[in-house]
Formats: C-alpha cells, sequence, structure tokens
C-alpha cells in the first residue's frame, strides 16, 4: 500500500526535485538554456508561421472571382494614393538632401529599414510582445524600434539567429519619452497592465500642467526624438484623459493605443545605422 | 522440572521492579522544583502579558523605517490669476541602493579574493575598507551606465556615499542632479523600467517673472524637520527627504498655508537595513493651498522698471480696500537664485549691494514735504490756519530764533500765499509758520491719529518699527536735549527727525484719499473684500476742498506738474499728489530722498502711491518733483491702460481661518 502510494505521488516528486535541481543551476547555464531553447523552437515557430501564411493562402483561394476583382480595384486605388505619397515623400527627401548639402548639415537618415512578417504573438498578463521573422541574420539588434503604419509597436528585446522578439508598447516593461503633437516637453510613455483580448492602455505621467486633453479632444502623443532610440514624430497614441498628480507638478494620464497592435502581421524594424 | 521453575523462578525475581512508594528526601526538591517552575511561569507571564507592548515596540523600531516626502508648495499668483511663483520639477538620476544587497555582497567576496590572490593577509585590509571600496565599485557601474547614456563622465564621491549608506539607506542617492530635458528623455527610454537606477522628480521653487516684487514674496530655504501630520510610524527610525521652509515675504508670512502635506511609507527591513517590499503603509504627498494675492504684477513691473537701478520704494494701494497692488523695494535681486539654494556668491553680492532690506516696509526717510499734508490738516483742524487766509508773506525765508530757514521750493519769494498754493508750490515758509501757529506735541497727536507712530499691520514678516514721530518727551529721552522752536519748524515739513517708511505714507495717502484715518493694508486678494469703513479725518468740506484743491494743484502747475504735461503726462486725468525732498545724514555727506504721494482719480479716488527714492550722490539735484513723479506717473499710466482691459476671471484665495 505504501508503495502504491509513492507511485501516485512519483510525478509530483520528479516535478520538486527538477526544480530543486534547477534552482542550484549557475545562472549562466540557465540563460544557456534558455536560449538554446529559444533557437531550437524558431524553427518550429517560424514553420509554424508558414503553415498559417499557407493556410490563409488557401482560405482566400476559396473567394469568388468577382471578390477578387474587387480586392484588385481596392488595391490598385490604395496603390495609386501610396505611389503618390512616396513621390511626395521622394520629393521632400531630395529637398531635405539639397538644404543639407547646401547648409552643410550630417544627414539624419539613421535608420535603415528592415520589413519582417510576425510569426507569433504573445499576449498575456505577464509580457505583450511579438516574434518577427528576422533577427541577427539581417543585422537587428537590440533596442531597436519597430514600427508599422499606425505609429510605434515596440522595441526588439530579444535577437535570435533567424528570429527576434519585440516587446509591444502595450506592456509595462516598454518606457519611451513622447511629446503632444506640437509641443516640445517630452514626457514619459509607459504600457499599462492590459487584459488579454482588452483594448490596449497606456499611461503618461511626468506631463506639463498646461496641456490637456479628453476622451472627447484627445490629443496625439508622438515620440519625442530625445530619447535616441525612437525618431521623432511617430505616433503612439491617442491621450484620452489628463489628470493633475496629487504633488500638483505633473499631470498623469491615459493612452489609447492602436487596436491594431494586437492583430500585427508585418512591422518594419529601424536599424540604426550608427548604432552607440 | 523443578530445576527448570527455580531459574525461572530466580529470573523472574530479577526481573521485578522494586519500588518504595515515598521517598522523604526527594520531598525537599518538590517545592524548590514547583518554586522555580513558578518562576519561570511568572516571567514568561510577565514577558508576554505585561511586557508584550514594549516587545511589540521594540520589534516595530527594530524592523521598520518610516520615510518622508515633503509635499509641493502651493503656487502663488497675482490679482488676475497671473503665476508668481510656482514649482518647477528638478529631474535628477538616483540608485537606490538598498536594491544592490547581493550586488553588494558579491563585489565584497571578489574584492576579498583578489586581495587575497596579490598576497595581502586579513590584518591588510579591514572588513569597512572593502565594504566601501565595494559600494563605491558597484555604485560607480551604475554611474558609468548612466554616463554611456549621457555621454558624461562623472565620478562617485566615496566619502559622500558612505555618508549616505551610514544615515540615509532607504533615502535614493542622487548620482547626478538637475539633468536637462534631452537627458531626461534619453534616461527615460534607455533605463530598463524594473531598475535600481530610476529618474526622479524634485521640486524646486521657480519665479516667472525673476526679481520682480523680490522682497514682497519671499524665498524659502532648504528645510528638513519635514512633519507628515495624522501618518503612523512617528516612533520609528525615520528618513526625511529635504523639504522648504519660507524665510522672508509672503512665502514666510504664508508658509503654514503653502506649506505642502506630507507623504510618506513605511517599509519592513532586514537586519542589515535593506527595505524589504511591499510598503506597510504609503501616502502621496499633497501640493499646498496657493495664494492669490494683491499684487498686479503689471503695474509692478511697471513700477520697477521705472526704478531702474535707484535706491527706492514704490506701493500702490487700492484706496478702497487698502488691497496692495505694488510693493517694489530696489536693490533687488533674482529670486530663482535662490532655488534650490543661494550660492555664497549670490549672498555675498546681496549683502554687498544692501539688497536683502524692502525699503517699502523696513526703509525709514524723512518724508520732506509730504508730511506738509498732515501739518495742513493739523492746522485746519485746530483752526491754526483757514483756506482763504494768507498767515505769513514768503519772502524766501524766515527767523526762528536767531536761525534762518530758509523756502527751499521759492524762487525768490511766494509772497502772500494761501493754504491750496502753499501745497502746490510747497512753501516752506508758510509751513514754518503753521508749525509755530501749533506745537509739536499737537503735530505729533496729528500723526498718531493717523497711526503714523505704529506699524501698518500689512501681512509680511519683517516689518520696521523704526518709525519716528517725535515730539519734546520723544526728544528729551532719545536725544537728551530740550526741544527747540527749529525742531517744531523742521518737523512741520517733515524734516529734522520725522522718520516714516514708504508703505506707511501709502497708507497716509489713501486714507487722505477717502478721508479718514487709518487704512490696514493686506496683500491678500479678496474680490468680496469690504470697503474700508474707518474714522473721519474731520475736515469741514470746505476745509477738506482746500487740501485736496492743493493737492490736485501739485500736479496741475505745482512741484508735481509733469503729469500735466501734454505729451509726457496724463492731462484730463485728475491726481493729488505731493511732492517732496528731504534730507537724510550729516552735513556734508547729506544725501536726498524724493518723494512723491498721491491718489486718482480725485473725484472717485481708487488708487494710492508713495514713492520713495534715495540719491546716490552728495549735492546732486535730486528731487521729489524731478525723481519720485516720473515713477509715479509710470505706474499711473499703466493703471490707466490695465483698467481698459476686459475683466477677466475672478480668482478666489484661499480662505483665511
Amino acid at each position: 500500500m505504501p508503495y502504491r502510494r509513492l507511485i501516485t505521488q512519483k510525478p509530483f516528486l520528479t516535478l520538486g526535485l527538477v526544480v530543486a535541481a534547477w534552482l542550484f543551476v549557475p545562472a549562466a547555464m540557465k540563460t544557456f538554456a534558455r536560449a538554446s531553447f529559444f533557437e531550437l523552437t524558431a524553427p518550429v515557430t517560424v514553420a509554424a508561421d508558414y503553415a498559417r501564411v499557407l493556410q490563409e493562402y488557401w482560405g482566400l483561394r476559396l473567394h469568388s472571382n468577382h471578390e477578387l476583382i474587387e480586392a484588385g480595384r481596392d488595391l490598385a486605388r490604395l496603390n495609386a494614393s501610396y505611389e503618390l505619397a512616396v513621390s511626395r515623400n521622394n520629393e521632400m527627401q531630395a529637398e531635405i538632401t539639397r538644404l543639407e548639402s547646401l547648409l552643410r548639415l550630417p544627414s539624419f537618415a539613421s535608420y535603415r529599414y528592415e520589413h519582417a512578417r510576425v510569426a507569433r504573438r504573445d499576449f498575456s498578463g505577464w509580457w505583450q510582445r511579438i516574434v518577427i521573422r528576422k533577427g541577427r541574420n539581417y543585422g537587428i539588434a537590440v533596442n531597436a524600434p519597430v514600427v508599422f503604419t499606425g505609429g510605434v509597436v515596440g522595441k526588439v528585446t530579444e535577437v535570435y539567429a533567424t528570429t527576434a522578439v519585440v516587446e509591444l508598447i502595450t506592456s509595462p516593461n516598454v518606457r519611451l519619452v513622447g511629446v503632444v503633437e506640437g509641443d516640445d516637453r517630452p514626457f514619459s510613455f509607459q504600457g499599462g497592465i492590459n487584459p488579454t483580448l482588452g483594448p490596449a492602455r497606456g499611461v503618461v505621467e511626468h506631463v506639463p500642467l498646461d496641456l490637456f486633453a479628453a476622451a472627447t479632444a484627445p490629443k496625439r502623443l508622438v515620440t519625442a526624438g530625445f530619447g535616441g532610440v525612437f525618431p521623432p514624430g511617430l505616433t503612439i497614441g491617442q491621450i484620452t484623459s489628463l489628470e493633475p498628480s496629487s504633488d500638483g507638478l505633473f499631470k498623469t494620464g491615459e493612452v489609447k493605443l492602436d487596436d491594431r497592435l494586437g492583430s500585427l502581421t508585418e512591422v518594419t524594424v529601424l536599424v540604426p545605422l550608427n548604432p552607440e | 522440572m523443578a530445576t527448570h521453575d527455580i531459574n525461572l523462578a530466580a529470573r523472574s525475581g530479577s526481573l521485578v521492579e522494586s519500588h518504595k512508594g515515598y521517598d522523604p528526601r526527594l520531598v525537599l526538591f518538590y517545592p524548590l522544583l514547583a518554586l522555580l517552575l513558578l518562576v519561570l511561569a511568572g516571567g514568561l507571564a510577565y514577558q508576554q502579558l505585561l511586557r508584550s507592548g514594549q516587545h511589540s515596540h521594540a520589534e516595530r523600531t527594530q524592523n521598520q523605517r518610516r520615510i518622508l516626502v515633503p509635499g509641493p508648495r502651493g503656487n502663488i499668483y497675482d490679482r488676475h490669476g497671473q503665476k508668481l511663483v510656482e514649482n518647477r520639477a528638478r529631474f535628477s538620476v538616483v540608485l537606490y541602493l538598498d536594491e544592490l544587497k547581493q550586488e553588494l555582497r558579491r563585489e565584497h567576496v571578489r574584492i576579498h579574493k583578489n586581495y587575497l590572490a596579490a598576497g595581502a593577509t586579513r590584518k591588510d585590509v579591514s572588513y569597512r575598507q572593502l565594504e566601501q571600496l565595494a559600494r563605491v565599485a558597484v555604485v560607480q557601474r551604475y554611474l558609468d551606465r548612466v554616463n554611456r547614456i549621457l555621454h558624461r563622465d562623472e565620478q562617485v564621491e566615496g566619502e559622500r556615499l558612505n555618508r549616505h549608506f551610514n544615515s540615509e539607506l532607504l533615502l535614493p542617492y542622487t548620482l547626478i542632479d538637475n539633468l536637462a530635458p534631452e537627458e531626461y528623455a534619453r534616461l527615460i527610454e534607455r533605463l530598463p523600467v524594473v531598475s535600481p537606477l530610476q529618474v526622479f522628480v524634485a521640486n524646486s521653487r521657480f519665479y516667472p517673472f525673476g526679481s520682480a516684487a523680490a522682497h514682497t514674496l519671499g524665498y524659502v530655504r532648504p528645510y528638513e524637520e519635514v512633519a507628515a501630520e495624522d501618518f503612523p510610524g512617528d516612533d520609528l527610525r525615520t528618513f526625511k527627504l529635504k523639504g522648504t521652509i519660507g524665510k522672508d515675504g509672503l512665502e514666510q508670512q504664508y508658509d503654514g498655508l503653502l506649506q505642502g502635506e506630507a507623504g510618506g511609507t513605511i517599509f519592513r527591513v532586514d537586519p542589515a537595513g535593506f527595505k524589504i517590499n511591499p510598503p506597510l503603509e504609503k501616502r502621496l504627498p499633497v501640493q499646498g493651498k496657493n495664494l492669490v494675492t494683491s499684487l498686479d504684477i503689471d503695474l509692478q513691473l511697471a513700477a520697477e522698471q521705472a526704478l531702474g537701478d535707484q535706491e527706492g520704494a514704490v506701493v500702490t494701494l487700492d484706496v478702497r480696500t487698502g488691497e496692495v497692488l505694488v510693493m517694489a523695494s530696489k536693490p533687488d535681486y533674482d529670486l530663482n537664485k535662490f532655488s534650490p539654494r543661494a550660492s555664497r556668491e549670490t549672498v555675498q553680492d546681496m549683502t554687498e549691494r544692501s539688497a536683502w532690506t524692502n525699503r517699502a516696509i523696513d526703509g525709514f526717510f524723512p518724508p520732506g514735504s509730504t508730511f506738509k499734508i498732515l501739518t495742513s490738516i493739523a492746522g485746519l483742524r485746530h483752526n491754526a490756519i483757514r483756506p482763504d487766509e494768507a498767515i505769513i508773506n514768503c519772502s524766501g525765508h524766515i527767523m526762528i530764533g536767531p536761525k534762518r530757514f530758509v523756502c527751499f521750493n521759492g524762487i525768490g519769494h511766494h509772497g502772500d500765499v494761501l493754504l491750496p498754493w502753499a501745497i502746490a508750490d510747497s512753501c516752506d515758509v508758510y509751513f514754518y509758520e503753521v508749525g509755530r501757529l501749533l506745537t509739536p506735541d499737537l503735530l505729533a497727536a496729528e500723526a498718531r491719529r493717523f497711526h503714523l507712530d505704529r506699524r501698518t499691520g500689512i501681512d509680511l514678516p519683517n516689518e520696521g518699527g523704526r518709525m519716528i514721530i517725535p515730539d519734546r518727551e520723544w526728544k528729551r529721552r532719545e536725544k537728551h536735549e530740550a526741544w527747540f522752536a527749529g525742531d517744531t519748524a523742521n518737523m512741520a515739513i517733515g524734516q529734522g527727525f520725522v522718520d516714516l517708511s514708504p508703505l506707511q505714507m501709502a497708507c497716509f495717502v489713501a486714507s487722505v484719499a477717502r478721508d479718514e484715518l487709518t487704512t490696514t493694508p493686506t496683500l491678500v486678494h479678496d474680490p468680496a473684500r469690504p470697503p474700508i469703513r474707518g474714522e473721519k479725518i474731520g475736515l469741514t468740506p470746505t476745509q477738506r476742498a482746500a487740501l485736496v484743491s492743493g493737492m490736485e494743484d501739485c500736479t496741475v502747475h505745482g512741484t508735481g506738474k509733469l503729469f500735466a504735461n501734454p505729451t509726457l503726462g496724463l492731462p484730463g486725468f485728475r491726481v493729488a499728489g505731493k511732492t517732496g525732498t528731504a534730507q537724510k545724514g550729516v552735513k556734508p555727506k547729506q544725501i536726498n530722498i524724493a518723494w512723491f504721494l498721491c491718489y486718482a482719480p480725485v473725484e472717485n479716488p481708487e488708487i494710492a502711491m508713495a514713492v520713495a527714492l534715495v540719491g546716490d550722490t552728495v549735492g546732486e539735484s535730486f528731487e521729489g518733483g524731478r525723481n519720485a513723479v516720473p515713477v509715479a506717473l509710470a505706474v499711473m499710466k499703466k493703471y490707466l491702460e490695465i483698467k481698459q482691459r476686459p475683466a477677466g476671471a475672478v480668482f478666489q484665495p484661499f480662505r483665511l481661518e
């Protein structure tokens, strides 16, 4: 009878022994094990993503020709507007380059753009992050800013051979410096503690007292560019409330973040050309 | 078989326990044992029941620490809501030393090993030295991280660090103070969110208008005795972040209300004094109450600009309520140099320039001819003079005893002069005669009726009490001399021993404007403040008309006629005033004091003003009409300009309880 009881307790005993052994393993070995595990699972993650893409492809194949023609037309319109925007950007870029050479100013082109597909999204109460399908093989480095069409996505926190982990701005572990559009006084933005499937929000602190925002009159929060990580002018979110802090020195408030952050499929990593 | 039984019996016999039920020798020990047990039980009961409170307290004081954070001070506004004093954030990068326990321990061991590896023995380096080396090494590592981000090259100050470790372990250790906005931004983005390194926000006083109303607003100094009322843990070892305390002006006067409510945190600590999170108790600091002053910053700036670099003061009052609109004193100082603390150079510079004194409330000067208003009132009230009676023919001088008293303002002579013209053209001979007709005691009594012999009671600290309204008794007591007729003559024209402050004179002229005796000035703005209603001066309508007429004539064609100048003045705007020029000091080193008192508009007085300027050169032509009137004119012009503006929001002051 005691033997049978021991047999039933064996899994717990084993777990306890493994946990106890893990506690005594040196930190370096733990780090190595963790990194190795990630490298080993990375192909699986990427393969799963390819499978998902294939699945989506076959899903799209089920659409009727009529739907595809409609989508093609919409895409053509969108492409036309984008081409116009690209053309304008090129003109402005040329003007900036001309002025820089005229005034002998150093060039501000400090980043290289690396587009990457999102392989996995990982949203939980603990962390809010995504895994992208590019890593050291494309020169991506830790702390590189990541953006999408809606603004800031987050920053790279871990880089592996073929993948990289991006901590989203919805995470409380990401902090960056923002300004209200049109103002130049920097203050701190930090991701909030967000529910897994709930709307993403962040918090702002150290906001000057003379700035006002409300849900009915939100203020666009953009990156300040002073911090050296994010270039200026990228959208972070909309400040929907600002309240004076109890010490009367600043205001604190809430920021509504882009809902699309929860369903990203493609992002752009800004790889610094001259990393410090 | 029999043999076997015998053996068994023998064996069993040896196994039988013999028991002696009662041993008298042991009885002695029972009470002793019982006594000992009783003592132990009693001791236990004493410690657990009677001394439990003390043990609990000892455990608390040993294991808990309290941190107090001062609340920011309230802001100070002018009467239109312009911010005169506010708090500005000061960012610094700090290191929470109490989170470095493991790291310090590892560093300690590493350094020790290195010493041993280098051939040193345990005696060569003490535990304390190793501890200090480990502290510096670890903190420098963190500072290097900050240096890399900010491109700086800061070094740890070992002595300061050890002092902090020993006495303020739970408080953050400042690595770099006063960060620029760009530095703040770089650190926010590049430091990990969870780290012993954090960007810390403190606050310091900021004065948007620099030196404007410096003496009135006052300054603050760092203060360590931060108290948190109703916050538990008075008996715990407490660490306090420095607060501030008002040391002059309104900052001192209303310190109790401006002072913020301190916040606090109580932590449990381990035996080495390192913090254990989360805190047991936490309360956020709260900002102090805001103060809305009666000052008008635009008027104040106009007055200070008109004063320029001249030594002196300007006080302007709202005639109806006694609220102070302007209180300027020169030389002054930039209040921002006191934030967070004044440097030695600043203090030395202020001392050399005599900039500490608020001359509006603590500068005492002979009022000169402005005192003639009081002499006139005394003469009229005691029927010594009549408005329509020329009491003397001014020939440019008068003999009082053996001494010749000249009319300083007579170009040649005034001839037969009536009261209004005597005031307007400031005829000294006329007022010498009024003094002679009165007595010094009557003159002094009249001055006392206007409360010129005492402090005004303004809500500011350090209002001086060196005013002098002399009489026979005063001179006997202070100078050990008898009163001479010449003293009366001098007193009648505001010279001799009379000494008054600009604020007193501003209150005096405000009272005259309302035909009342006293005005209590205040620096707190209250839109609902009722008009002052006090005792009347006691002049008949004819007498008052003559007095006011003389004062108005002064600004139209008398000594203050700049007001009526078509291009420079305010023609059409009825101002009643009186100039004065007094001498201070002993001949030949006398310097002139230029005065001007006024109120306006004559028909419905709103604003009263006193200007007093101190000349800086012996023998220079420095006079009320020439030097003080332009200052008053500048302020009056600004006042009219402000009156044209549309009314803004009404600002409520804090409730004075």
